[in-house]
């Protein structure tokens, strides 16, 4: 059941990301709903459902972007193993820690993005961080928080979490 | 009420750092020819891939139509006259450009450049954009089975759009020319100059390496000048809106506003044709022998 949820955000996530979301991007940045599912896949799941959720989406994402396939794959995978080993700290996580956490991880990620990218002299850190870094990690959170909002009030997602787990 | 609680063991922590180590020396030392390896190992996923995604951009596609057809339709009838005013000019400019075509068409066959000034073309759809916002790409929904390969020119019939930098067995991922990591041989078509576009963060592109003494001013043509990369010589790229000339710099820039909108783009065509030469086959790269 839970291989078959993964293999249906990984076909669904993919188009919704290409197709979609162009249209709903905010500064002409769009959220990266690959980075939010794995961090709550993550933090649910535990390291290794966060690891290989994290480096399975990252890649096939990576083959509808100009981003190479590797580092997409090990930055989500390592974004999906940071988010398992948070949640096992955590016992409780109210949807505000979680987009306060979202916010930093995103922005933390995307600090590090330009320079695995190797993009160009014109794409300074200091164009990443006003044009792509920072507004990315606002969306991310915000919709993070909002889907972890919508878990934790219409589904017993504690009680989930520590079944999920075992 | 927030309760944190530090219950970690310590074996489950040394299996996290190792793997941590493992991933960052991964990332970090993985050669390049690996890095191939993984990208040609994604064609069966990119295809099974590609089915959910063209779906999902059908759907889109029918919505659009829907809303271009009873929602959109306010305020047609002054497109509708600019419309005719530009019909007006371009059978104008028509008439010019089928004398200077005429002229054209004789000087290729005389030089034998036939082939490149016709290279084969394949139509394509934009089906979607790059799923990350560090590139500025589109996919297209023709891949490798369709004959398409990374570094063919796409084109519009306004203009140069980019060039193929990925592909899946049915869809491809095109470089926008607007990309700042972009980079077409170019040429001003009046003063005959040579350069290199590329694309700029704000979403425009830029001529560089313009030589010191060249008279190039706002309003000149770029084309493109079919040196390197996959594209024959000729092709509207963009109209220069500005020139940069720094004091003891060693060559001029320009900032070129595109032809082609590429966030407008909807339908694309491929340069296949192999007599369009590639950048590694015009700077002559060794070849294998058999």
């Amino acid at each position: 059941m839970k291989a078959l949820i993964y293999i249906a955000l990984i076909v669904g996530l993919v188009p919704i990301q290409a197709v979609l979301l162009p249209h709903i991007s905010l500064w002409g940045v769009k959220p990266d709903l690959g980075f939010v599912v794995v961090c709550l896949i993550g933090l649910i799941g535990g390291e290794l459902d966060g690891l290989l959720m994290g480096l399975v989406l990252g890649w096939a994402m990576s083959l509808f972007s100009a981003q190479d396939p590797f580092s997409a794959a090990m930055m989500k995978g390592a974004v999906g193993f940071m988010a398992g080993l948070a949640g096992r700290q955590v016992v409780y996580l109210s949807p505000i820690v979680l987009v306060m956490g979202l916010l930093l991880v995103s922005f933390l990620v995307g600090l590090v993005t330009p320079f695995a990218l190797k993009l160009s002299v014109e794409q300074d850190l200091w164009w990443a961080v006003w044009t792509v870094v920072l507004p990315q990690a606002c969306l991310d959170a915000v919709i993070g928080g909002a889907v972890y909002w919508l878990m934790w009030s219409r589904l017993n997602i504690e009680q989930w979490v520590s079944e999920y787990r075992v | 009420m927030r309760m944190v609680n530090l219950r970690a063991s310590y074996n489950a922590k040394r299996l996290a750092l190792a793997l941590a180590v493992i991933l960052v020396l991964g990332f970090l030392l993985v050669p390049g020819q690996l890095q191939s390896i993984f990208q040609q190992m994604g064609s069966p996923v990119g295809w099974a891939l590609s089915w959910p995604l063209q779906a999902v951009a059908g759907i889109h596609d029918r919505i659009a139509d829907l809303w271009g057809r009873f929602v959109a339709l306010q305020g047609v009838e002054e497109e509708n006259r600019q419309l005719r005013r530009e019909l007006d000019l371009l059978k104008e400019q028509n008439g010019q450009l089928q004398e200077a075509s005429a002229a054209t068409e004789r000087l290729a066959s005389l030089l034998e450049f036939k082939k490149q000034a016709l290279p084969t073309l394949v139509a394509a759809q934009v089906i979607g954009r790059d799923t990350g916002n560090w590139y500025k790409t589109i996919i297209i929904n023709k891949g490798s089975s369709d004959g398409l390969q990374p570094d063919h020119g796409v084109i519009t019939p306004a203009g140069v759009v980019g060039r193929i930098v990925k592909t899946t067995p049915s869809t491809a991922v095109v470089l926008l020319v607007t990309d700042p990591n972009n980079a077409i041989a170019g040429l001003i078509q009046r003063t005959r100059d040579e350069g290199i576009v590329e694309g700029t963060t704000q979403g425009l592109a830029s001529l560089k390496y313009i030589p010191l003494l060249s008279s190039a001013r706002s309003g000149d043509r770029v084309v493109t000048s079919g040196l390197v990369g996959g594209f024959p010589r000729g092709l509207p790229i963009g109209t220069i809106t500005k020139i940069d000339k720094e004091e003891e710099a060693l060559f001029q820039s320009a900032e070129l506003s595109p032809e082609v909108d590429p966030n407008r783009v909807e339908e694309v065509l491929v340069i296949q044709s192999s007599a369009v030469s590639t950048e590694g086959a015009q700077i002559g790269a060794p070849k294998r022998k058999p």
